[in-house]
């Protein structure tokens, strides 16, 4: 029947030769090449459960008294909005698994997506022809994080209404434009009802439709430029070395698939997350402690936590209110970097010749040095994004929590960055001793220790 | 100050406990200001309401307490408190909480208050395991479990494919 | 053998046959026996691997001149996969297949009973749990299935293939650049045209741009605006006037102007401390009778509800971001984040002991702007 159907299709679409040179494509043997899948169908389960959700949430800011199932609410005044997305939660069958999936799914995709990145980082494998793609990559995170805000802020709940109430301010605290550009974009001043409508629309057309162009565009590249291999024999920057799509590759890809839906469905069904109704409707008088954002938020926050109380003002007037250094700044620069990273270590390596095999990260101790001291950077913001469920969890002050991280987040990152870069230099120079003693004793036989006058094997370019 | 604890929860150290002192004006409050009002029959929607607008703040809408500042000690948790113990500290103001005389909430919305409470006291949780309604904190380091879990997968299903 | 056999060529190293399975028993045998549509879709699924993969004509090693690999080995092929001669390096053979095929078959069965226990759980009304488990355990099994399929199976086959170099020859480039420059003359016969087309992708950013304007407003005089206007009552959230002698020291209470109740940028915290403890600044001396205080509720850090109140220790504290005010000096930011003060009511009495505002905020209130007064 596969088969009718296969030569139905053909028969009208000329489609052989493609299929062909498709099911035959190369795939490096390599668990690290797989990473980025499991971003890929986190993002397939995100847009299937969020069509679920679609069909029943309302984004709307109208206001409504609650008259539903969940007791502690009747009553109350709320924004149509929560008042779906509680009617979901506790009338529509299998409503709270699928909207948990989604919940989780957001919050998975986006570490899968570091993950990825973290291995397309310490493997330089962002080198040419490359840059392209992680260009395209790191739009795809930033679409990814927005969306994730975007889509916790529409269910009209405390915590996420307070969260939207912190975007505002920062958006107001952007240089020059930052009045206007908040005014056009949110509509209007504070608490503003014409918000939550565009965010939804946002969340579900604009965002995702960018996020499937740009996933179609990464993967296309990809597919066109082949993966690249890890050092190895065979594997040159004239070849690939690796099993074919099919069958290998399709199954373990597939069943990769269903085991992340498999986890995803678990935490949907056995561990809470996002629970609105306990949070209620967003109150702009109203407030809670552990107000924090999604965890990949979490960076921002923390600087915006460990950030002293500084603004640049002159003249009477105010300039640079405090949460803009933290909060616009900081993120900023840090994706500007990120963005032309690629192109950066082109420059100070001197290279920009084509590159299709990896880098493994101890040949590039300042790569991976400065990857290490990044991530070391973002888990301490992350844990000062934190630091009040940390004083409350651990009876601490949160005050004295705040004191020791706005050291140790410098303290921390510095030190990671040194102690991998000094393992990293250690590592390379006893690879390529080894590798001397190697080639001396394929020329000379074993157990002659004589190094040889010059070493004209090159196994590897060294990087400064 | 006396580590004596009133109620029935047990409280750690840091948390403030009410002295003797305390405990003999909250039982006054409880004997004398408010022994009349019933704690349990008030409008649950509106003490939610009030909840949200004045004590969520420190102790968080799933009433498991809050960090504070400077004091030394941070606010505790409601779950295991008793109405007439919430009536009384809510009147009383023990240590750094404020205190909310009849003139701020009166016996009625004290009453909503009180109901409220005792209502999430413990929370509905359909969804499955509540994290100590912690809050996206927590979420997040499941999160990254599970996505490190994945990551062991992928290196499961390409690792196992070879002998 | 069908024609799609002749896909791929590449046989295993010389001289072995594709091993016989126990694929035909399993075919014969338990697919017409075991219900479920899933079962019978992963059978399908296997049963095109097994024939494509096992059912392989031996081939005889190909002359040298068609592998243009270096190195070579003793069997290469000469079929063009995608126009990319490749070669194969390494197969590992499938061993323990009965054992293989059992995995993938309680797997299967597994998944089956993840698929009943959900569609049982999801008629019934069950719990989010169950739900969720059984799903779980659906996925699960499947995803296991396939994966043991492919580890157990399915020959692992490493092969080698030249690629594509990103780097064009300049003969392919140039030719492009020829075929468009053949076209581009065409058009750009009329110099007009040029200035036309610069005029319509001008026009059309101009429209796209301006309408953008739909989206919201601009920034108003309300952003300067302090909001309380001296005389106007202070009302609680209920409607009711606050009198002078509403609070007691250590109690608090949220305000806002008459006619503004509930109001996110009118939001005032009322409270009230002992008048001997004030140090307020000296221009301040008479903004707070008897000891009651009015600040801005929201926070000049980043526009939280600043909730918290520490009657010990007179700070008030923003649970967002920990921004902390000290009460007795006019809220004063005492550590944390914000920069600037809250701004401060002015208080006054009138004759029926009504606490009045004595005019508006002492700064904007709400977190700061780029020229912000």
């Amino acid at each position: 029947m596969i088969g009718f159907l296969a030569r139905t299709l053909d028969n009208r679409l000329r489609a052989s030769k493609f299929l062909r040179s498709a099911i035959n494509h190369v795939f490096p043997d390599h668990w690290s090449f797989m990473l980025g899948e499991i971003a890929l169908y986190c993002f397939v389960i995100l847009v299937a459960t969020g069509i679920f959700l679609a069909m029943f949430y309302d984004g709307s800011s109208a206001k409504v008294i609650y008259h539903g199932s969940y007791g502690p609410l009747r009553g109350v005044e709320m924004d149509k909005a929560l008042e779906s997305v509680i009617h979901i939660c506790f009338d529509v069958p299998a409503g709270l698994l699928i909207r948990q999936i989604h919940h989780w799914a957001a919050n998975v995709f986006i570490g899968a997506i570091l993950v990825h990145q973290a291995r397309i980082f310490f493997t330089a494998a962002f080198r040419k022809p490359r840059e392209l793609n992680w260009v395209v990559g790191m739009t795809l995170l930033i679409l990814a994080i927005v969306n994730g805000y975007l889509g916790y802020s529409i269910c009209g709940d405390l915590l996420s209404g307070a969260g939207m109430r912190i975007g505002y301010s920062i958006m107001l605290s952007i240089p020059v434009i930052g009045p206007w550009i908040t005014f056009l974009f949110m509509g209007g001043t504070v608490p503003v009802d014409a918000t939550l409508p565009r965010m939804y629309a946002l969340h579900i057309f604009l965002v995702p439709a960018l996020i499937t162009l740009l996933i179609v565009i990464h993967l296309g590249i990809v597919w066109r430029q082949m993966h690249t291999n890890y050092p190895g024999p065979h594997r040159t920057n004239k070849t690939i070395v690796g099993s074919r799509l099919w069958p290998s590759y399709t199954l373990k890809s597939l069943g990769l698939f269903l085991l992340i839906f498999a986890v995803l469905a678990a935490l949907g069904g056995l561990v809470q997350i996002d629970p609105v109704w306990v949070y209620g409707p967003y109150n702009p008088v109203a407030i809670l402690p552990g107000a924090q954002p999604d965890w990949y938020l979490g960076w921002i926050e923390g600087a915006m936590r460990l950030f002293p109380g500084v603004h640049i003002a002159s003249s009477g007037k105010l300039w640079f209110p405090e949460v803009f250094f933290p909060a616009v700044l900081f993120p900023m620069g840090l994706f500007i970097l990120l963005y032309l990273y690629p192109f950066l270590d082109e420059l100070f390596t001197f290279d920009a010749r084509e590159h299709h095999v990896l880098r493994l990260p101890w040949e590039q101790p300042f790569n991976t040095a400065f990857g290490c001291g990044l991530i070391a950077l973002l888990v301490v913001l992350e844990f000062a994004g934190g630091d009040d469920v940390v004083a409350l969890a651990g009876n601490y002050s949160v005050v004295e929590i705040r004191d020791i991280l706005r050291i140790l987040v410098f303290v921390v990152p510095v030190i990671t960055w040194a102690v991998a870069y000094v393992l990293c230099r250690r590592a390379r120079r006893r690879h390529l001793e080894r590798q001397k003693i190697e080639i001396v004793e394929s020329i000379a036989g074993p157990g002659c220790s004589a190094r040889p006058a010059d070493s004209s094997a090159e196994v590897m370019e060294p990087q400064a | 100050m006396t580590a004596v604890e009133v109620g029935p929860s047990h409280m750690p150290s840091f948390v403030y406990v009410l002295s003797v002192d305390d405990m003999r004006a909250v039982s006054h409050y409880v004997t004398d200001k408010i022994a009349d009002i019933p704690l349990q029959e008030g409008d649950i929607g509106h003490g939610g309401e009030i909840f949200r607008m004045y004590c969520a703040s420190c102790h968080r809408t799933a009433v498991r307490g809050g960090a504070l500042a400077y004091d030394g000690s941070n606010a505790p948790s409601l779950a295991r408190k008793s109405p007439e113990l919430i009536a009384g500290a809510v009147r009383w103001g023990p240590g750094p909480m404020p205190s909310f005389p009849a003139s701020v909430i009166d016996d009625k919305q004290l009453s909503s208050l009180v109901t409220y409470i005792r209502a999430v006291q413990n929370p509905a949780s359909p969804g499955g395991f509540a994290l100590n309604w912690y809050g996206p904190v927590v979420e997040g380091c499941v999160a990254w479990i599970v996505v490190l879990g994945l990551v062991g997968f992928t290196i499961w299903i390409e690792k196992g494919g070879k002998g | 053998m069908k024609e799609r056999d002749q896909g791929d060529r590449v046989s295993e190293p010389c001289g072995t046959e594709a091993p016989a399975t126990s694929a035909d028993v399993f075919r014969e045998g338990k697919r017409s026996r075991l219900p479920g549509s899933l079962l019978a879709v992963g059978v399908l699924l296997w049963e095109w691997a097994a024939k494509t993969e096992r059912s392989q004509p031996h081939r005889s090693p190909s002359p040298e001149s068609a592998n243009p690999l270096p190195g070579g080995e003793e069997c290469g092929e000469t079929a063009n996969r995608g126009a990319l001669p490749s070669r194969v390096l390494e197969v590992e053979p499938v061993s323990h297949e009965q054992i293989g095929t059992f995995l993938v078959v309680c797997a299967f069965l597994v998944a089956l009973g993840g698929g009943i226990g959900f569609l049982i759980t999801y008629w019934t009304g069950g719990s989010n749990l169950l739900l969720g488990a059984m799903l779980a355990l659906f996925s699960a099994g499947m995803g296991m299935a396939l994966i043991l399929w492919s580890h157990l199976l399915t020959l692992n086959k490493q092969v080698v293939e030249p690629r594509e170099q990103m780097q064009p020859p300049p003969q392919e480039r140039e030719s492009v650049v020829e075929d468009f420059q053949a076209g581009a003359g065409q058009i750009h016969r009329r110099g007009i045209l040029k200035w036309m087309i610069a005029g319509g992708v001008g026009t059309i950013a101009a429209v796209v741009m301006s309408m953008f304007r739909s989206l919201g407003q601009s920034p108003d005089s309300t952003i300067y605006s302090r909001v309380w206007k001296r005389g106007q009552r202070l009302m609680t959230s209920e409607g009711k006037p606050v009198s002078i002698h509403m609070l007691v020291p250590g109690s608090t209470v949220i305000v806002f102007p008459e006619g503004s109740i509930g109001s996110e940028k009118a939001q005032t915290v009322l409270l009230r401390v002992d008048e001997g403890l004030l140090q307020l600044p000296s221009d301040r001396t008479d903004w707070a009778p008897n000891g009651n205080l009015a600040f801005s509720r929201v926070c000049t850090h980043a526009g939280c509800a600043v909730g918290m109140y520490e009657t010990t220790t007179h700070q008030l504290m923003c649970p967002c971001h920990q921004s902390t005010f000290d009460v007795l000096r006019g809220a004063e930011p005492s550590g944390g984040p914000a920069a600037r003060a809250l701004p401060q009511l002015p208080l006054y009495a009138d004759s029926d002991g009504v606490l009045r505002a004595g005019g508006g905020f002492s700064d904007i209130p709400g977190p700061g702007y780029w020229g912000m007064p």
